[in-house]
């Protein structure tokens, strides 16, 4: 039986991936896709021989397995709330909100409603980050004493510069990832952070950071660091990246999650870039939640998750503004 | 379910016995020409050890040809008699004449050859043509790839000797330099001439090389160095196709995703990982089923094997006369 998907929004950049994806799986039916910007919503529609629909309860009531809601960040809570009631699988993109509260009400009403909610943290699919985890959970590196991280990109622009959309720049955009894949790999948690954070470094224009290194340390005694700026200007090979270096007793062990590439040179003007090759992250992720409804089985990556990320974001800020770290609670 | 029985139980078996064993197919078992290897094969993987081709011929409806090359025309062409779909490693056969009969037996029988030229399913291989296809690079106009890795020693038995006799096994050519053929004739199209130079005939122990220079029937010219003349472990790849509009390259010494060492042993390890599905010998003989499951286009069809063979053997044709090789004219 054909799994029913619904797109909820088109705002991030992850939607367009996340359709081509969706077309891959074979039990797959886009049944549906809105978004607030009716010209969009029917192209794209159009494109992938699907419905667009007037209105995102127009889509609410077509029968659906999952929605995948991929709304600016501080959207997230009011598309959720209006979805749990009518879907029984939510796959919703990073981070959860803009703020703790509104991440816990996501978490809340899905419980409440009987969904589940997964937050769309795709580089636990990179194939090296999922074979790093393989090798740490071997205990290959020893005891690890730290992770020194980056996950660097290009200025988004759009909704992502606005602080009232987005919840704000380059750290909010760009801890999750990496503070979630640590959470997972050592299942711990963030216990400090301290944050040295850049405003319109890059973009003199834009009222917003773009800049971020967090230092922190977690509750296993691991310390580390992570670079979230938007540094990598227009013309760069790459969009940006994902690494971890881990340094242990017994070993290191260097993570580029977005290699290979194979590197082409084209366009007017020419340039260079990296092409990723084989399957890619968001792939992983559209299958993880496919089976998911397929076996009925819990979230890989659950809302909690997602809020956990996103506190970190939010310590980070406020470590910024006081000039201190900031430690956070776990109960 | 399809039921597929393995005839040759090397080293290369045991990769696509992987690969069967994580697609929705019985394995019914296996045959070589010396038992106890079956037997063996059949222990480590499942199904039986069949002592007559005639009876793993009679438990399947897949037949996996895994034997060495000099050994491919007789199970492939017992298998295409008995009406069974056949996989076949490459090459498809050691001579262009055998590969014409499999070809005109198979064409008869009706039934599907599927020959494993696996760079075709290599996810950075099928990037770079995919790029060329989409047009990034506009018209392409050279290709140039690299397949460079030790002497296969396969522990020193039967299957090293029968590399190391070059009549046997036609040398690195019909062994490495074939895979690189075969993907210039996919990207660039009918390959008009070559002419190669090689350590075929220089009497060095343990070692072969080539450089093969190929014109295309488009007008675009190719490079390809095969070698077991390099030193031991993981096989160098590179690649790049120039066109009017741009350049697409790949070298497998780049930085890998993954890369460590640990202290007890301080070697440095590098790979690439990749998602399961993109593992090369697992999506070739998925593709293979799913072309048996809905009749859909072999991406490898029987004429590209026929028309690998054939440029390799024209290369070593060309290695011996010093003069280029012409395609169309060539026979053996």
């Amino acid at each position: 039986m054909a799994i029913r998907i619904g797109l909820c929004s088109l705002d991030h950049l992850h939607a367009m991936s996340y359709l081509a994806c969706l077309a891959e799986v074979s039990d797959i039916e886009l049944v549906g896709i809105w978004d607030d910007d009716k010209k969009l919503r029917e192209a794209t529609a159009q494109r992938l021989g699907t419905q667009a629909c007037a209105s995102l309860q127009d889509l609410l009531d077509r029968d659906l397995d999952g929605v995948i809601v991929c709304s600016a960040n501080a959207r997230h809570r009011e598309h959720v709330e209006a979805v749990a009631p009518h879907t029984p699988h939510i796959l919703c993109e990073k981070p959860i909100a803009t703020s703790a509260a509104d991440g816990q009400a996501m978490i809340d009403v899905c419980q409440a409603a009987g969904a589940k909610l997964q937050i769309a943290f795709p580089v636990r699919f990179a194939p090296a980050v999922a074979e790093a985890k393989r090798m740490l959970d071997a205990n290959r590196l020893g005891r690890v004493y730290s992770a020194a991280c980056t996950n660097q990109g290009f200025n988004p622009g759009r909704w992502f510069v606005d602080q009232e959309q987005s919840g704000g720049g380059a750290v909010i955009d760009h801890t999750v990832h990496v503070i979630d894949l640590l959470r997972w790999f050592w299942n711990t948690e963030v216990v400090e952070v301290y944050a040295e954070i850049g405003y319109s470094f890059f973009r003199p224009d834009l009222d917003i950071d773009d800049a971020g290194l967090l230092s922190f340390r977690l509750a296993n005694g691991i310390y580390g660091t992570l670079d979230t700026s938007w540094s990598r200007p227009e013309g760069h090979h790459s969009w940006g990246n994902v690494i971890l270096e881990l340094v242990g007793s017994e070993g290191i062990l260097s993570v580029d999650a977005f290699r290979p590439h194979l590197d082409v040179t084209a366009g007017t003007p020419r340039r260079s870039h990296w092409l990723p090759w084989g399957r890619s992250p968001d792939h992983g992720l559209i299958d993880d939640f496919a089976d998911m409804i397929r076996t009925g089985r819990e979230p890989s990556i659950s809302g909690h998750d997602g809020l956990q990320a996103l506190r970190v974001a939010l310590a980070a800020y406020e470590s910024a503004q006081t000039g201190q770290p900031v430690a956070l609670d776990h109960g | 379910m399809h039921r597929v029985g393995i005839v040759g139980a090397g080293s290369i078996s045991r990769i696509h016995a992987g690969a069967w064993a994580r697609l929705p197919v019985e394995l019914a078992g296996w045959h070589d020409v010396v038992p106890e290897a079956a037997v063996a094969a059949a222990e480590r993987w499942g199904g039986r050890a069949f002592d007559s081709l005639e009876d793993l011929l009679a438990a399947s409806d897949i037949v996996d040809v895994c034997t060495n090359v000099t050994a491919h025309p007789e199970p492939v062409l017992a298998a295409a008699h008995a009406g069974k779909a056949i996989v076949c490693e490459k090459p498809l056969a050691r001579t262009v004449a055998q590969c014409e009969e499999i070809l005109a037996v198979c064409t008869e029988r009706q039934v599907p050859l599927f020959v494993a030229h696996v760079v075709r399913f290599f996810p950075e291989f099928e990037a770079a043509r995919r790029t060329v296809q989409a047009g990034t690079i506009g018209k392409p106009g050279m290709i140039r790839t690299v397949r460079a890795g030790g002497f296969p020693r396969m522990g020193g038995g039967a299957a090293a000797r029968r590399y190391a006799d070059f009549e046997q096994s036609g040398g690195v050519i019909m062994d490495v330099g074939i895979h690189d053929i075969d993907f210039h004739r996919w990207c660039m199209g009918e390959v008009e001439r070559v002419f190669a130079r090689g350590l075929l005939e220089a009497g060095v122990p343990q070692c072969d090389h080539a450089l093969l220079v190929l014109r295309f029937e488009s007008g675009a010219i190719g490079h390809i160095e095969a070698s077991w003349a390099h030193t031991p472990g993981r096989t160098r790849t590179h690649l790049e196709i120039a066109g009017d509009q741009g350049l697409v390259a790949w070298d497998s010494r780049d930085p890998a995703s993954l890369s460590w060492r640990t202290r007890a042993d301080d070697m440095p390890m590098a790979q690439n990982a990749l998602q399961e599905a993109d593992h090369p010998y697992f999506a070739e003989l998925a593709h293979f089923l799913d072309c048996l499951d809905t009749g859909r286009e072999l991406r490898v069809t029987p004429h590209d094997a026929l028309m690998a063979v054939k440029v390799s053997q024209a290369a070593l044709h060309s290695i011996r006369t010093g003069q280029p090789v012409a395609i169309a004219d060539f026979r053996d």
